[in-house]
């Protein structure tokens, strides 16, 4: 990184009002957060008939979309923690990145699976009746966690960036001042604030590793503790987890590029971030890779008649379009691109970090959707649409709205908190000169 | 002229008319083969069973929703009826013999039944009879886990021992009989009219006290019918009542989860929410810090 003034480092990193292309933005987010909503009172009020469930296919797109947002809120842990704690410094622009995208994600995760219910108002009967014994349980308590710790790993390292802003009143506007001002006017840079600050990232980046491996471990557990083709998996925890920080790594690859160039971010988020990102990525889809191997090839040489249909339906059947589309576009094409040194240059970053999330999306509709209509029995005498899962367009439009709501979370972010830290990108530089 | 006019009406009406006379073919209703068997269910209650039946594409099939109407004697008198009943699923109709035909029960030793079916859209009306001797299965036992049973039969006003009728002595287990020992059958004798069969199966299940029900019974035998007679007898295995619902087990309801679980998940949440608390704290001390 070039030798950077502070003063110049500030005015670059500073939250930034919205152009003319991010209020379009903006626009169509919304729009698609109306449209869901509209659909979400559509179901209210007409109930979980308008979507495609049913008997068998009971969980369909919106388990598969909870999934995704969980498995991409990890990335939060992969960036901020691990890396931290490995005393990787190169990821320090990219922690807040990471962080916001694990916050927004797993709040709507939560979000999603209300909707999923059906009936929000008997979310309660899950704290009244709810049995520890079941991952169901285990998953709501460890979400709750995970946000909580995601929001003060967000709220520490912030804190001296608030002071910064606090700073410039006439440009933030009043509200923004007094949010600023309520967050860390009681910043003022101590030493004493510093150490406790330090020791409490620390203390969080120990603690968020274990539950964030907890936290995609249950939501595999929703599926590998019960007995079903394609779910009966004793790897499927490993499998999630290394699933869900490929997704998260494709995600930072996504907003890198976004936040590089829609904020002219060039000198703070520069190639070599993109290269060793790339690396990661690659490092992270051969692990996924492996477990793909191991989930689909072992069953598959036993070819055991319960999991026949499901695996065939996946490799000839009526899923494998999908299925060899999720495999490609989430792990080989993008290890063919990323493993090449000029594959790993933003734009070809970002074309396979797309391609990455993309593909992971539906991999989540594969682990979730197949195995429910391949049931051990045999389906007789029911309706010919309880053999299939087509979503509705309400589904696709709740679940399109949520991702429009969680890009939207953190687009809002991005507006009123610097999306780089300010203060540790300071320190950074100057260490670096001194060096 | 007129003569030729009728003919060609004739015609017309044949015409007309064939098409119908083979339909009428078509729609020919099938006969139906009721056959009625007698029941004396341990000297107590005693009942009729009917199964209708008929020929259908070269097999016979039982016929289920036939009306049928039972009578005591050979005749079809409304004096003498039963009762009536449908034919079931499985083309059976079954009947108690109520307590108002006594009088013509007593009246002879031997017994004549009628059933008769009423004519429906696809079957025609149809009967069958039967005709049983009176007779008795009793069970006993005796020292050493002997079973024995007797058949005595109603000859003039005496009740007499029957030989050389087959029977099957076992015990009551899942909706049917299992012998008593290897042996199926046992012919009675001529002078008791008696068999004796050793129980050999002590390790038949039985309630909480090892009660188990041991049954002798004749079955469609062509002058007695069909006879049964039953004892409850403390021979069993006691069972002993096991449930795991108020176990504490990975299946059971709420609150009932395994301690070591309860230990384990309350701990780890008690120990990351405890993290939580003293992060939160430490907000608090660095906004006190702030402000000093």
């Amino acid at each position: 990184m070039e030798k950077l003034a502070e003063n110049k480092i500030v005015q670059d990193l500073l939250p930034q009002k919205f152009g003319k292309q991010g209020q379009i933005w903006v626009v169509c987010l919304l729009a698609i957060c109306a449209v869901g909503f509209y659909a979400y009172c559509r179901q209210l009020y007409y109930g979980l008939e308008v979507t495609a469930l049913r008997d068998y296919a009971s969980w369909g797109i919106y388990i598969s979309n909870f999934v995704f947002f969980v498995a991409i809120s990890l990335v939060g842990s992969l960036i901020t923690a691990v890396l931290r704690l490995t005393d990787v410094h190169w990821s320090t622009p990219l922690t807040r990145i990471a962080e916001i995208i694990a916050v927004s994600a797993i709040s709507f995760a939560g979000l999603i699976i209300i909707v999923d219910m059906g009936r929000p108002d008997r979310f309660y009967n899950l704290f009244t009746h709810g049995r520890l014994q079941s991952p169901i349980i285990w998953d709501v308590i460890v979400i709750t966690t995970y946000l909580f710790i995601s929001l003060l790993l967000l709220y520490f390292p912030l804190l001296p960036d608030l002071k910064i802003m606090i700073a410039f009143k006439e440009k933030n506007g009043k509200s923004l001042q007094k949010l600023y001002e309520f967050l860390g006017s009681f910043w003022k840079n101590k030493p004493e604030q510093f150490k406790i600050t330090d020791k409490a990232i620390n203390i969080l980046s120990i603690t968020i590793i274990p539950v964030a491996f907890a936290i995609h471990t249950v939501t595999s557990w929703l599926f590998a503790t019960t007995y079903r083709p394609g779910w009966d998996s004793t790897n499927f925890g490993a499998y999630f987890i290394s699933g869900a920080f490929l997704v998260g790594a494709g995600g930072v690859l996504i907003a890198m590029y976004v936040f590089r160039t829609h904020y002219k971010l060039e000198k703070y988020i520069t190639d070599d971030h993109f290269d060793k990102m790339g690396k990661v990525v690659v490092l992270l889809a051969l692990v996924y890779l492996y477990f793909n191997i191991n989930e689909f090839l072992v069953p598959a040489f036993k070819m055991k008649k319960s999991e026949e249909e499901h695996l065939m339906g996946l490799f000839t059947g009526e899923f494998s379009p999908i299925f060899w589309f999720a495999i490609s576009a989430s792990m080989l094409i993008p290890i063919l691109i990323l493993v090449f040194k000029k594959g790993r240059k933003p734009k070809w970053a970002f074309f396979a970090g797309i391609l990455v999330v993309v593909g992971s999306w539906f991999k989540r509709f594969l682990i979730v959707t197949p195995t429910l209509l391949h049931p051990f029995l045999p389906m007789h005498d029911v309706p010919k649409n309880y053999t299939t899962y087509i979503p509705t367009w309400e589904e696709w439009a709740i679940a399109g709205g949520s991702l429009a709501g969680a890009l939207l979370v953190i687009t809002f972010f991005a507006r009123i908190f610097p999306i780089i830290p300010i203060h540790e990108t300071i320190i950074e530089t100057d260490s670096h000169e001194k060096a | 002229m007129r003569k030729h006019k009728i003919i060609q009406l004739l015609v017309v009406l044949m015409i007309a008319l064939v098409p119908n006379l083979l339909m009428a073919q078509a729609v020919e209703k099938n006969s139906i083969s009721l056959n009625l068997k007698y029941f004396n269910d341990n000297n107590i209650t005693h009942h009729l069973l009917v199964q209708a039946k008929s020929k259908i594409d070269g097999k016979f099939q039982t016929i289920p929703n036939i009306p049928v109407q039972f009578y005591i004697g050979t005749e079809a008198d409304k004096g003498n009826l039963l009762g009536k009943s449908v034919t079931n699923d499985r083309g059976e109709a079954i009947i108690e013999i109520p307590p108002t035909a006594k009088s013509a029960w007593l009246k002879s030793p031997n017994q004549n039944f009628l059933v008769v079916s009423t004519a429906t859209k696809q079957f025609d009306a149809g009967q069958g009879d039967l005709a049983i001797t009176k007779a008795k299965l009793k069970i006993d036992t005796t020292e050493g886990k002997m079973i024995t049973a007797k058949i005595v039969a109603l000859v003039d006003t005496t009740w007499k021992p029957i030989a050389a009728v087959d029977v099957i002595v076992g015990v009551k287990r899942l909706g049917g009989i299992l012998n008593a020992n290897e042996t199926q059958t046992y012919p009675t004798d001529s002078a008791t009219g008696g068999v004796i069969a050793e129980f050999k199966r002590d390790s038949i299940p039985g309630d909480q006290k090892g009660n188990i029900t041991i049954i002798a019974t004749v079955v469609d035998n062509e002058k007695y019918g069909n006879l049964s007679s039953e004892m409850v007898v403390p021979w069993g295995k006691k069972s002993v009542y096991m449930t795991n619902f108020d176990h504490r087990t990975l299946f059971a309801r709420r609150g009932h989860s395994p301690i070591w679980l309860e230990l384990l998940a309350y701990t780890i949440v008690a120990a990351v929410w405890s993290i939580i608390i003293f992060l939160l704290f430490q907000i608090k001390k660095i906004k006190k810090l702030g402000f000093e």
